[in-house]
């Protein structure tokens, strides 16, 4: 996932790279993903989240459009 | 012929205890250990260390390269990107903004991640006080669908 000033420059680089734009978050939807991937990852009895668990911490935080599942 | 890793027989507490020790490897040394060195400093042959990190990548938090040493150990790249960490006097690099920003949740610091626009580089420098990220402008995207994003891993 790479950082953008705006919508617009997404779009610009999507032309670039001649890809069709994916899916956008905000910054807060970022640092709330990475505290509910990463905020447990030294503990030794970590295991990764199941396609279950993940998709339901997407769906927390409002990503719930057919681009976030797991599944196809 | 070489056995498939799925037939090796499991290690859960070898792997785990690899795991963490790349981690911690990570944290104090600021790169990634060699896998030589895994099977040194956790006095295992090294044919084992292979089989368990192979098995760690089936996980993808940890990601190899062609030769077999580490690229990967999530949130930590072992090779520089475009998300450098800063925590005190230590750098590391996370994979993406999402790792990068995943590095202070892990270590519980504060953290500055000199980040840019994927666009135009732009530096959008983020900063992590106290558990909570800075004020500040920009957004993600991901460019690939989450069902593909370990059959594109740069691209996502």
């Amino acid at each position: 996932m790479l950082l953008f000033r705006s919508e617009q420059h997404v779009d610009r680089w999507c032309r670039q790279w001649n890809r069709p734009r994916g899916g956008i978050l905000s910054l807060d939807q970022v640092w709330s993903l990475a505290t509910e991937w990463y905020g447990d990852r030294l503990n030794p009895a970590w295991s990764p989240k199941t396609a279950a668990e993940a998709q339901s911490a997407f769906a927390g935080i409002g990503l719930v459009a057919d681009f976030w599942k797991l599944s196809p | 012929m070489p056995r498939k890793i799925d037939a090796l027989p499991k290690q859960p507490d070898l792997d785990a205890s690899l795991r963490l020790y790349i981690y911690r490897f990570f944290i104090e040394h600021q790169r990634a250990p060699s896998v030589a060195a895994m099977a040194e400093g956790m006095s295992h042959p090294l044919r084992s260390v292979r089989a368990a990190l192979e098995r760690l990548s089936q996980t993808h938090a940890f990601v190899l390269q062609e030769n077999g040493e580490l690229w990967r150990a999530a949130p930590f790249s072992a090779v520089p990107t475009a998300f450098p960490v800063k925590i005190g006097r230590r750098s590391y690099y996370g994979n993406c903004i999402w790792d990068a920003l995943g590095i202070p949740v892990m270590l519980k610091q504060d953290a500055r991640v000199e980040a840019s626009c994927g666009c135009c580089n732009f530096a959008m420098p983020l900063g992590v006080k106290d558990g909570q990220l800075l004020p500040h402008e920009g957004l993600g995207h991901f460019a690939v669908p989450a069902s593909q994003w370990y059959q594109d891993i740069v691209f996502t």
